[in-house]
Protein backbone atom coordinates (compact mmCIF):
# COMPACT_ATOMS: atom_id res chain seq x y z
CA UNK A 1 0.00 0.00 0.00
CA UNK A 2 2.89 2.30 1.18
CA UNK A 3 4.73 1.49 -2.02
CA UNK A 4 1.73 2.05 -4.44
CA UNK A 5 1.66 5.40 -2.57
CA UNK A 6 5.59 5.81 -3.00
CA UNK A 7 5.47 4.79 -6.40
CA UNK A 8 2.64 6.82 -7.26
CA UNK A 9 4.02 9.97 -6.02
CA UNK A 10 7.67 9.46 -7.33
CA UNK A 11 5.87 8.96 -11.10
CA UNK A 12 3.56 12.51 -9.95
CA UNK A 13 6.92 14.57 -9.36
CA UNK A 14 8.07 13.04 -12.76
CA UNK A 15 5.19 13.93 -14.71
CA UNK A 16 5.19 17.14 -12.49
CA UNK A 17 9.06 17.79 -14.12
CA UNK A 18 8.12 16.45 -17.45
CA UNK A 19 4.85 19.06 -17.18
CA UNK A 20 7.25 22.00 -16.33
CA UNK A 21 9.75 21.56 -18.78
CA UNK A 22 7.38 21.17 -21.73
CA UNK A 23 5.73 24.55 -20.06
CA UNK A 24 9.29 25.91 -19.94
CA UNK A 25 9.76 24.87 -23.75
CA UNK A 26 6.54 26.18 -24.70
CA UNK A 27 7.42 29.46 -23.04
CA UNK A 28 11.48 29.46 -24.19
CA UNK A 29 10.23 29.08 -27.66
CA UNK A 30 7.35 31.69 -27.43
CA UNK A 31 10.17 34.41 -25.77
CA UNK A 32 12.70 33.51 -28.35
CA UNK A 33 10.25 34.48 -30.94
CA UNK A 34 9.93 32.86 -34.03
CA UNK A 35 11.69 34.16 -36.87
CA UNK A 36 10.27 32.61 -39.96
CA UNK A 37 12.86 33.06 -42.68
CA UNK A 38 11.89 30.23 -44.88
CA UNK A 39 8.24 31.81 -44.71
CA UNK A 40 7.20 28.24 -43.44
CA UNK A 41 4.38 29.34 -41.33
CA UNK A 42 2.88 26.53 -40.99
CA UNK A 43 5.82 24.48 -39.82
CA UNK A 44 6.17 26.89 -36.78
CA UNK A 45 2.69 26.48 -35.98
CA UNK A 46 2.75 23.00 -36.00
CA UNK A 47 5.90 22.82 -33.83
CA UNK A 48 4.14 25.29 -31.48
CA UNK A 49 0.45 22.97 -31.36
CA UNK A 50 3.04 19.72 -31.11
CA UNK A 51 4.34 21.88 -27.76
CA UNK A 52 1.27 22.10 -26.56
CA UNK A 53 -0.42 19.43 -26.83
CA UNK A 54 2.94 17.99 -25.05
CA UNK A 55 1.70 20.31 -22.36
CA UNK A 56 -1.74 18.89 -22.26
CA UNK A 57 -0.72 15.54 -22.36
CA UNK A 58 1.81 15.95 -19.25
CA UNK A 59 -1.02 17.52 -17.55
CA UNK A 60 -3.64 15.02 -18.23
CA UNK A 61 -0.99 12.18 -16.98
CA UNK A 62 -0.58 14.52 -13.70
CA UNK A 63 -4.28 14.47 -13.14
CA UNK A 64 -4.44 11.27 -13.42
CA UNK A 65 -1.78 9.62 -11.10
CA UNK A 66 -2.70 13.09 -8.68
CA UNK A 67 -6.20 11.48 -8.38
CA UNK A 68 -4.90 8.32 -7.38
CA UNK A 69 -3.02 9.70 -4.51
CA UNK A 70 -4.99 10.36 -1.38
CA UNK A 71 -3.90 12.11 1.93
CA UNK A 72 -0.91 10.13 3.86
CA UNK A 73 -2.06 10.20 7.86
CA UNK A 74 -5.72 9.14 7.06
CA UNK A 75 -4.81 7.17 10.80
CA UNK A 76 -4.30 10.57 12.36
CA UNK A 77 -6.22 13.11 10.41
CA UNK A 78 -4.95 15.80 13.09
CA UNK A 79 -1.35 15.13 12.49
CA UNK A 80 -2.08 17.15 9.25
CA UNK A 81 -2.81 20.39 11.16
CA UNK A 82 0.97 20.12 12.08
CA UNK A 83 1.77 20.39 8.64
CA UNK A 84 0.54 23.75 8.51
CA UNK A 85 2.39 25.00 11.49
CA UNK A 86 4.15 27.78 10.79
CA UNK A 87 7.10 27.32 13.36
CA UNK A 88 7.90 24.02 11.30
CA UNK A 89 12.02 24.64 10.94
CA UNK A 90 11.77 24.55 14.92
CA UNK A 91 9.76 21.56 15.66
CA UNK A 92 10.47 18.92 12.94
CA UNK A 93 7.78 17.33 14.14
CA UNK A 94 5.49 16.53 10.77
CA UNK A 95 8.42 14.95 9.28
CA UNK A 96 9.56 12.87 11.63
CA UNK A 97 6.22 11.49 12.56
CA UNK A 98 5.91 10.63 8.90
CA UNK A 99 9.05 9.18 8.56
CA UNK A 100 8.12 6.67 12.09
CA UNK A 101 4.78 6.35 10.20
CA UNK A 102 7.14 4.88 7.10
CA UNK A 103 9.10 2.77 9.79
CA UNK A 104 5.94 1.33 11.65
CA UNK A 105 4.38 0.19 8.40
CA UNK A 106 7.19 -1.31 7.05
CA UNK A 107 8.30 -3.04 10.58
CA UNK A 108 4.44 -4.30 10.42
CA UNK A 109 4.87 -5.53 6.91
CA UNK A 110 7.90 -7.26 7.65
CA UNK A 111 6.34 -9.05 10.67
CA UNK A 112 4.03 -10.29 8.70
CA UNK A 113 6.51 -11.78 6.61
CA UNK A 114 8.23 -12.77 9.58
CA UNK A 115 5.43 -14.72 11.61
CA UNK A 116 5.18 -17.87 8.65
CA UNK A 117 8.36 -18.97 9.15
CA UNK A 118 7.86 -18.75 13.20
CA UNK A 119 4.68 -20.27 13.30
CA UNK A 120 6.04 -23.45 12.13
CA UNK A 121 9.11 -23.56 14.17
CA UNK A 122 6.73 -22.87 17.76
CA UNK A 123 5.08 -26.25 17.33
CA UNK A 124 8.46 -27.85 18.34
CA UNK A 125 9.29 -29.25 21.98
CA UNK A 126 11.98 -27.15 23.41
CA UNK A 127 14.51 -30.21 24.51
CA UNK A 128 14.35 -30.25 20.66
CA UNK A 129 16.16 -26.96 19.96
CA UNK A 130 18.59 -27.71 23.18
CA UNK A 131 19.92 -30.83 21.09
CA UNK A 132 19.50 -34.21 22.81
CA UNK A 133 17.02 -35.76 25.30
CA UNK A 134 19.75 -36.85 27.12
CA UNK A 135 21.04 -33.06 27.89
CA UNK A 136 17.25 -32.00 28.32
CA UNK A 137 17.33 -34.41 31.63
CA UNK A 138 20.33 -33.39 33.32
CA UNK A 139 18.67 -29.69 32.76
CA UNK A 140 15.36 -30.50 34.25
CA UNK A 141 15.24 -29.70 38.02
CA UNK A 142 15.60 -32.39 40.63
CA UNK A 143 12.15 -33.15 42.09
CA UNK A 144 12.04 -32.29 45.76
CA UNK A 145 12.95 -35.50 47.68
CA UNK A 146 12.54 -33.78 51.45
CA UNK A 147 9.19 -35.05 52.44
CA UNK A 148 10.17 -38.70 51.60
CA UNK A 149 12.92 -38.98 53.94
CA UNK A 150 13.70 -42.17 55.19
CA UNK A 151 12.66 -42.95 58.97
CA UNK A 152 16.22 -44.24 59.60
CA UNK A 153 17.42 -40.87 57.80
CA UNK A 154 15.62 -38.36 59.44
CA UNK A 155 16.49 -40.45 62.89
CA UNK A 156 20.16 -39.89 62.14
CA UNK A 157 19.69 -36.14 61.32
CA UNK A 158 17.72 -35.73 64.19
CA UNK A 159 20.40 -37.18 66.59
CA UNK A 160 23.32 -35.47 65.07
CA UNK A 161 21.58 -32.32 65.51
CA UNK A 162 20.47 -33.11 68.94
CA UNK A 163 24.50 -33.14 69.56
CA UNK A 164 25.22 -30.42 67.65
CA UNK A 165 23.22 -27.98 69.60
CA UNK A 166 24.08 -28.33 73.26
CA UNK A 167 20.69 -25.89 74.60
CA UNK A 168 18.48 -28.39 72.68
CA UNK A 169 16.84 -31.81 73.82
CA UNK A 170 15.14 -33.65 70.88
CA UNK A 171 12.96 -36.65 71.46
CA UNK A 172 11.53 -38.52 68.61
CA UNK A 173 7.41 -40.38 69.06
CA UNK A 174 5.55 -41.55 65.40
CA UNK A 175 2.04 -41.42 66.51
CA UNK A 176 1.03 -41.37 63.16
CA UNK A 177 2.78 -43.86 61.24
CA UNK A 178 5.98 -42.99 59.80
CA UNK A 179 5.77 -39.09 60.15
CA UNK A 180 8.17 -38.19 63.24
CA UNK A 181 7.02 -35.91 66.08
CA UNK A 182 10.03 -34.41 67.80
CA UNK A 183 9.42 -32.89 71.18
CA UNK A 184 12.26 -30.20 71.74
CA UNK A 185 12.50 -28.79 75.25
CA UNK A 186 14.49 -25.86 75.81
CA UNK A 187 16.52 -25.78 79.29
CA UNK A 188 14.01 -24.76 81.58
CA UNK A 189 12.50 -21.82 79.60
CA UNK A 190 9.83 -23.80 77.12
CA UNK A 191 9.09 -26.73 74.85
CA UNK A 192 7.68 -27.70 71.46
CA UNK A 193 6.38 -29.97 69.39
CA UNK A 194 7.80 -30.16 65.96
CA UNK A 195 5.64 -32.52 63.42
CA UNK A 196 7.79 -33.20 60.62
CA UNK A 197 6.86 -34.63 56.95
CA UNK A 198 10.01 -36.38 56.14
CA UNK A 199 12.11 -34.09 57.12
CA UNK A 200 10.12 -31.34 56.24
CA UNK A 201 8.47 -28.90 59.30
CA UNK A 202 4.76 -29.00 58.97
CA UNK A 203 3.86 -28.04 62.24
CA UNK A 204 5.29 -26.20 65.46
CA UNK A 205 3.60 -25.84 68.77
CA UNK A 206 4.99 -23.73 71.86
CA UNK A 207 4.52 -24.18 75.40
CA UNK A 208 6.15 -23.14 78.69
CA UNK A 209 8.39 -25.68 80.46
CA UNK A 210 5.20 -26.95 83.17
CA UNK A 211 3.12 -27.15 80.46
CA UNK A 212 2.24 -31.31 79.68
CA UNK A 213 3.10 -32.55 75.99
CA UNK A 214 0.70 -34.72 76.24
CA UNK A 215 -3.30 -34.78 75.95
CA UNK A 216 -5.23 -36.49 78.62
CA UNK A 217 -5.31 -39.49 76.88
CA UNK A 218 -1.98 -39.97 76.69
CA UNK A 219 -1.20 -38.65 73.29
CA UNK A 220 1.21 -35.64 71.90
CA UNK A 221 -1.01 -32.94 72.00
CA UNK A 222 -0.33 -30.93 68.88
CA UNK A 223 -2.91 -28.29 68.73
CA UNK A 224 -3.32 -26.64 71.37
CA UNK A 225 -2.40 -23.58 72.34
CA UNK A 226 -0.20 -22.58 75.33
CA UNK A 227 -1.97 -20.87 78.53
CA UNK A 228 0.57 -18.27 78.57
CA UNK A 229 0.44 -15.00 76.37
CA UNK A 230 4.10 -15.41 75.63
CA UNK A 231 4.37 -18.62 74.20
CA UNK A 232 1.60 -18.39 72.27
CA UNK A 233 3.70 -15.13 71.05
CA UNK A 234 6.31 -17.10 70.53
CA UNK A 235 4.29 -20.19 68.77
CA UNK A 236 3.27 -17.77 65.99
CA UNK A 237 6.94 -16.40 65.48
CA UNK A 238 7.88 -20.10 65.28
CA UNK A 239 5.23 -20.51 62.70
CA UNK A 240 6.21 -17.65 60.99
CA UNK A 241 9.80 -19.08 61.07
CA UNK A 242 9.08 -22.43 59.30
CA UNK A 243 7.59 -20.85 56.11
CA UNK A 244 10.49 -18.63 56.13
CA UNK A 245 13.10 -21.42 56.45
CA UNK A 246 11.58 -24.04 54.58
CA UNK A 247 13.32 -25.63 51.71
CA UNK A 248 11.77 -28.53 50.23
CA UNK A 249 15.51 -29.22 48.36
CA UNK A 250 17.45 -29.15 51.36
CA UNK A 251 14.90 -29.82 54.22
CA UNK A 252 17.88 -30.82 56.33
CA UNK A 253 19.56 -27.36 56.27
CA UNK A 254 16.10 -25.96 56.85
CA UNK A 255 15.42 -28.22 59.91
CA UNK A 256 18.91 -27.19 61.23
CA UNK A 257 18.73 -23.83 60.67
CA UNK A 258 14.54 -23.44 61.91
CA UNK A 259 16.53 -25.50 65.51
CA UNK A 260 19.26 -23.14 65.27
CA UNK A 261 17.13 -19.62 65.48
CA UNK A 262 14.41 -21.42 67.93
CA UNK A 263 17.73 -21.76 69.93
CA UNK A 264 17.29 -18.27 70.92
CA UNK A 265 14.59 -18.63 72.61
CA UNK A 266 16.65 -19.67 75.42
CA UNK A 267 17.03 -15.83 76.61
CA UNK A 268 13.61 -15.84 75.90
CA UNK A 269 13.05 -14.13 79.33
CA UNK A 270 16.45 -12.77 80.53
CA UNK A 271 17.71 -10.74 77.32
CA UNK A 272 16.39 -7.33 76.52
CA UNK A 273 15.38 -5.90 73.05
CA UNK A 274 17.93 -4.90 71.24
CA UNK A 275 16.05 -1.82 69.86
CA UNK A 276 14.67 -0.21 73.07
CA UNK A 277 16.96 -1.79 75.62
CA UNK A 278 13.91 -2.70 77.80
CA UNK A 279 12.78 -6.29 78.86
CA UNK A 280 8.96 -5.03 79.74
CA UNK A 281 6.10 -3.90 77.36
CA UNK A 282 3.10 -4.30 77.29
CA UNK A 283 2.86 -7.70 79.76
CA UNK A 284 4.91 -9.68 77.58
CA UNK A 285 9.10 -9.48 77.45
CA UNK A 286 11.08 -9.44 73.64
CA UNK A 287 9.60 -12.43 72.16
CA UNK A 288 10.37 -12.26 68.36
CA UNK A 289 13.84 -12.85 67.23
CA UNK A 290 15.53 -12.18 63.67
CA UNK A 291 15.64 -14.84 61.51
CA UNK A 292 18.90 -13.58 60.38
CA UNK A 293 20.94 -13.17 63.65
CA UNK A 294 18.63 -14.12 66.59
CA UNK A 295 18.43 -10.44 67.99
CA UNK A 296 15.61 -10.15 70.21
CA UNK A 297 12.97 -7.83 69.88
CA UNK A 298 9.49 -6.67 71.59
CA UNK A 299 6.74 -7.00 68.76
CA UNK A 300 6.25 -3.53 68.26
CA UNK A 301 10.08 -2.84 68.10
CA UNK A 302 10.91 -5.07 65.24
CA UNK A 303 12.73 -3.78 62.30
CA UNK B 1 3.14 -21.63 88.74
CA UNK B 2 5.56 -18.83 87.85
CA UNK B 3 8.16 -16.65 90.18
CA UNK B 4 6.68 -14.94 92.44
CA UNK B 5 7.69 -11.74 94.79
CA UNK B 6 6.15 -10.62 97.39
CA UNK B 7 7.26 -6.88 98.18
CA UNK B 8 5.55 -4.49 101.87
CA UNK B 9 4.85 -1.53 100.33
CA UNK B 10 5.01 1.90 102.71
CA UNK B 11 1.52 3.05 104.09
CA UNK B 12 2.76 7.00 104.56
CA UNK B 13 1.36 8.26 108.25
CA UNK B 14 -1.03 10.60 107.00
CA UNK B 15 -3.21 8.12 104.52
CA UNK B 16 -4.99 5.15 105.89
CA UNK B 17 -4.07 1.85 104.29
CA UNK B 18 -7.30 1.74 101.84
CA UNK B 19 -5.95 5.15 100.35
CA UNK B 20 -2.80 4.16 99.32
CA UNK B 21 -4.82 -0.07 97.87
CA UNK B 22 -6.93 2.33 95.89
CA UNK B 23 -3.99 4.59 94.48
CA UNK B 24 -2.08 1.32 93.94
CA UNK B 25 -5.33 -0.10 91.88
CA UNK B 26 -5.85 2.79 90.08
CA UNK B 27 -2.24 3.06 88.91
CA UNK B 28 -2.71 -0.89 88.09
CA UNK B 29 -6.04 -0.55 85.96
CA UNK B 30 -4.03 2.32 84.02
CA UNK B 31 -1.33 -0.04 83.13
CA UNK B 32 -4.25 -2.24 81.62
CA UNK B 33 -4.26 -4.85 83.87
CA UNK B 34 -8.05 -6.00 85.11
CA UNK B 35 -9.52 -7.63 87.31
CA UNK B 36 -9.77 -11.10 88.35
CA UNK B 37 -11.17 -11.79 91.34
CA UNK B 38 -10.16 -11.98 95.07
CA UNK B 39 -7.11 -13.63 97.04
CA UNK B 40 -6.48 -14.67 100.38
CA UNK B 41 -3.09 -16.16 102.17
CA UNK B 42 -3.17 -16.86 105.53
CA UNK B 43 -1.18 -18.24 108.40
CA UNK B 44 -1.66 -19.61 111.60
CA UNK B 45 0.16 -20.81 114.34
CA UNK B 46 0.83 -23.61 116.77
CA UNK B 47 2.25 -24.48 119.78
CA UNK B 48 4.22 -27.83 120.26
CA UNK B 49 3.37 -28.44 123.85
CA UNK B 50 5.45 -31.69 124.67
CA UNK B 51 6.58 -31.70 128.41
CA UNK B 52 9.73 -33.65 127.36
CA UNK B 53 10.65 -31.19 124.95
CA UNK B 54 13.16 -28.49 126.05
CA UNK B 55 12.76 -26.00 123.96
CA UNK B 56 8.41 -25.24 122.27
CA UNK B 57 8.69 -25.23 118.62
CA UNK B 58 6.24 -23.21 116.66
CA UNK B 59 4.04 -24.51 113.41
CA UNK B 60 3.10 -21.61 110.99
CA UNK B 61 -0.34 -23.31 109.08
CA UNK B 62 -0.65 -21.55 105.66
CA UNK B 63 -3.36 -21.47 103.25
CA UNK B 64 -2.98 -19.92 99.96
CA UNK B 65 -5.92 -19.20 97.38
CA UNK B 66 -3.64 -19.79 94.14
CA UNK B 67 -3.44 -23.39 95.89
CA UNK B 68 -7.16 -23.96 97.12
CA UNK B 69 -6.61 -27.96 97.40
CA UNK B 70 -3.43 -27.49 99.56
CA UNK B 71 -2.17 -26.17 102.82
CA UNK B 72 1.41 -25.63 103.65
CA UNK B 73 2.98 -26.32 107.04
CA UNK B 74 6.07 -24.62 107.95
CA UNK B 75 8.57 -24.88 111.38
CA UNK B 76 10.18 -22.22 112.73
CA UNK B 77 13.64 -23.79 110.98
CA UNK B 78 12.27 -23.48 107.74
CA UNK B 79 11.13 -27.08 106.96
CA UNK B 80 7.94 -27.06 104.94
CA UNK B 81 5.46 -29.70 104.01
CA UNK B 82 3.08 -29.29 101.63
CA UNK B 83 0.22 -31.51 101.88
CA UNK B 84 -3.68 -31.93 101.16
CA UNK B 85 -5.95 -29.70 102.87
CA UNK B 86 -7.03 -32.80 104.93
CA UNK B 87 -3.50 -32.27 106.89
CA UNK B 88 -5.35 -29.02 108.61
CA UNK B 89 -8.28 -31.88 110.25
CA UNK B 90 -5.09 -33.64 112.00
CA UNK B 91 -3.39 -30.90 113.63
CA UNK B 92 -6.56 -29.97 114.89
CA UNK B 93 -7.19 -32.94 116.38
CA UNK B 94 -3.02 -32.98 117.89
CA UNK B 95 -4.37 -29.52 118.89
CA UNK B 96 -7.30 -31.08 121.05
CA UNK B 97 -7.35 -32.08 124.46
CA UNK B 98 -8.02 -35.49 125.22
CA UNK B 99 -8.99 -37.84 128.79
CA UNK B 100 -6.83 -35.23 130.23
CA UNK B 101 -3.77 -35.46 128.79
CA UNK B 102 -2.22 -31.93 127.34
CA UNK B 103 -2.86 -31.68 123.69
CA UNK B 104 0.46 -32.14 121.47
CA UNK B 105 0.02 -28.56 119.94
CA UNK B 106 -2.09 -25.62 121.46
CA UNK B 107 -3.28 -22.89 119.13
CA UNK B 108 -1.73 -19.24 119.92
CA UNK B 109 -4.54 -16.87 119.96
CA UNK B 110 -4.27 -13.56 118.01
CA UNK B 111 -1.83 -14.83 116.32
CA UNK B 112 -3.46 -15.09 112.79
CA UNK B 113 -2.33 -13.25 109.86
CA UNK B 114 -3.98 -13.07 106.79
CA UNK B 115 -3.53 -10.73 103.45
CA UNK B 116 -6.74 -10.42 101.28
CA UNK B 117 -7.43 -8.24 98.55
CA UNK B 118 -8.07 -7.83 94.65
CA UNK B 119 -6.48 -9.69 91.74
CA UNK B 120 -4.79 -8.38 88.65
CA UNK B 121 -4.17 -9.84 85.69
CA UNK B 122 -2.34 -8.32 82.98
CA UNK B 123 -0.57 -10.13 80.46
CA UNK B 124 1.07 -13.15 81.95
CA UNK B 125 1.48 -11.20 85.09
CA UNK B 126 -0.32 -11.17 87.77
CA UNK B 127 -0.48 -8.87 90.65
CA UNK B 128 -2.19 -9.20 94.20
CA UNK B 129 -2.49 -5.87 96.35
CA UNK B 130 -2.81 -7.25 99.49
CA UNK B 131 -4.08 -5.86 102.62
CA UNK B 132 -2.17 -7.38 105.96
CA UNK B 133 -4.52 -7.90 109.02
CA UNK B 134 -3.22 -9.29 112.09
CA UNK B 135 -5.67 -10.16 114.96
CA UNK B 136 -8.16 -8.36 112.69
CA UNK B 137 -6.09 -5.38 112.57
CA UNK B 138 -5.04 -3.82 109.50
CA UNK B 139 -1.24 -3.79 109.38
CA UNK B 140 0.36 -3.00 105.89
CA UNK B 141 0.22 -3.76 102.54
CA UNK B 142 1.83 -6.82 100.41
CA UNK B 143 2.38 -6.55 97.10
CA UNK B 144 2.93 -9.99 95.05
CA UNK B 145 3.63 -9.83 91.51
CA UNK B 146 3.81 -13.07 90.06
CA UNK B 147 5.26 -13.86 86.39
CA UNK B 148 3.71 -17.45 85.50
CA UNK B 149 5.22 -18.79 82.51
CA UNK B 150 9.05 -18.69 84.02
CA UNK B 151 10.18 -20.89 86.90
CA UNK B 152 13.91 -19.62 87.23
CA UNK B 153 13.61 -16.51 89.31
CA UNK B 154 17.28 -15.40 87.80
CA UNK B 155 15.77 -15.60 83.99
CA UNK B 156 13.16 -13.11 84.76
CA UNK B 157 14.41 -11.57 87.44
CA UNK B 158 15.22 -8.31 85.40
CA UNK B 159 11.57 -8.31 83.61
CA UNK B 160 9.77 -8.55 86.84
CA UNK B 161 11.86 -5.93 88.05
CA UNK B 162 10.91 -3.63 85.16
CA UNK B 163 7.39 -4.16 85.75
CA UNK B 164 7.18 -3.69 89.39
CA UNK B 165 9.48 -0.90 88.99
CA UNK B 166 6.72 1.03 86.83
CA UNK B 167 4.06 1.17 89.75
CA UNK B 168 5.55 0.49 92.87
CA UNK B 169 8.94 2.40 91.94
CA UNK B 170 12.43 1.60 93.54
CA UNK B 171 11.21 -0.58 96.25
CA UNK B 172 11.87 -3.72 94.29
CA UNK B 173 15.61 -2.78 93.71
CA UNK B 174 16.66 -6.10 94.59
CA UNK B 175 15.01 -9.93 94.80
CA UNK B 176 13.36 -10.79 97.81
CA UNK B 177 15.77 -12.17 100.35
CA UNK B 178 14.64 -16.10 99.99
CA UNK B 179 14.61 -15.71 96.51
CA UNK B 180 17.88 -14.49 96.31
CA UNK B 181 19.40 -17.60 97.99
CA UNK B 182 18.10 -19.64 94.74
CA UNK B 183 17.96 -17.65 91.99
CA UNK B 184 18.80 -20.75 89.53
CA UNK B 185 16.63 -23.06 90.74
CA UNK B 186 13.09 -24.14 89.67
CA UNK B 187 10.25 -22.25 91.61
CA UNK B 188 7.59 -23.71 93.89
CA UNK B 189 4.79 -22.27 95.24
CA UNK B 190 6.54 -23.64 98.67
CA UNK B 191 8.92 -20.42 97.92
CA UNK B 192 6.09 -17.87 98.09
CA UNK B 193 5.16 -19.18 101.13
CA UNK B 194 8.28 -19.41 102.59
CA UNK B 195 8.36 -14.96 101.48
CA UNK B 196 4.70 -14.64 103.24
CA UNK B 197 5.86 -16.37 106.27
CA UNK B 198 8.96 -13.70 106.34
CA UNK B 199 6.34 -10.75 106.11
CA UNK B 200 3.70 -11.85 108.67
CA UNK B 201 6.74 -12.57 111.13
CA UNK B 202 8.04 -9.19 110.20
CA UNK B 203 4.23 -7.63 110.73
CA UNK B 204 3.55 -10.26 113.95
CA UNK B 205 6.88 -8.44 115.57
CA UNK B 206 6.00 -4.93 114.64
CA UNK B 207 2.49 -5.64 115.93
CA UNK B 208 3.87 -6.88 119.37
CA UNK B 209 6.05 -3.66 119.67
CA UNK B 210 3.74 -1.29 119.23
CA UNK B 211 0.90 -3.14 121.52
CA UNK B 212 2.81 -1.77 125.04
CA UNK B 213 2.25 1.32 123.27
CA UNK B 214 -0.92 1.71 122.76
CA UNK B 215 -2.13 2.21 126.67
CA UNK B 216 -0.29 5.36 126.66
CA UNK B 217 -2.05 6.98 124.48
Amino acid sequence: MADNQTDALIEAINFTQMLRASVTKVFDNLADGFQDSQGNEKALLNEFQKSLLAVNNDFNELERVGNGLYPLSVNSPNSVHLSIDPATDKTPLYSQLIQSYKWSNKAHELAGYVIGPLDQNAKLKRSMLIGSTLQAKKLRRVPPSGHAATTVYVDNIVTRLDQKMPDISMSITRPLGSSAILQVSLGKILKAVVALRGLIIEWVTVKGYQEDLYSEDGKVDLWSQSRYQVFRKVNDSATAATLHFYSPHNAELALQSFLHWFQSYKTLFSAPCSKCGKHYHQGSPPTWRDLRNTDPYHDVCKP
Amino acid sequence: MGVVCVYPYPVPEEKSGQQVVDTIQKQLELLGAHKSGNFFVDCESYQSNLQTATQQRLLHLFHNSEQPATCFSVLDNGMCLVSDLLFEVLILKLAEKKSGKDSYYQQRKGFKVESKGQRYELGDFIIKVGSVIVASNFRGILIEVEYSPCVIPSECWNLMKEFIQSFMGNIAENPPAHIKSKMDTVYTPEDTIQQYLEHFNNFRKATSASVPATPNR
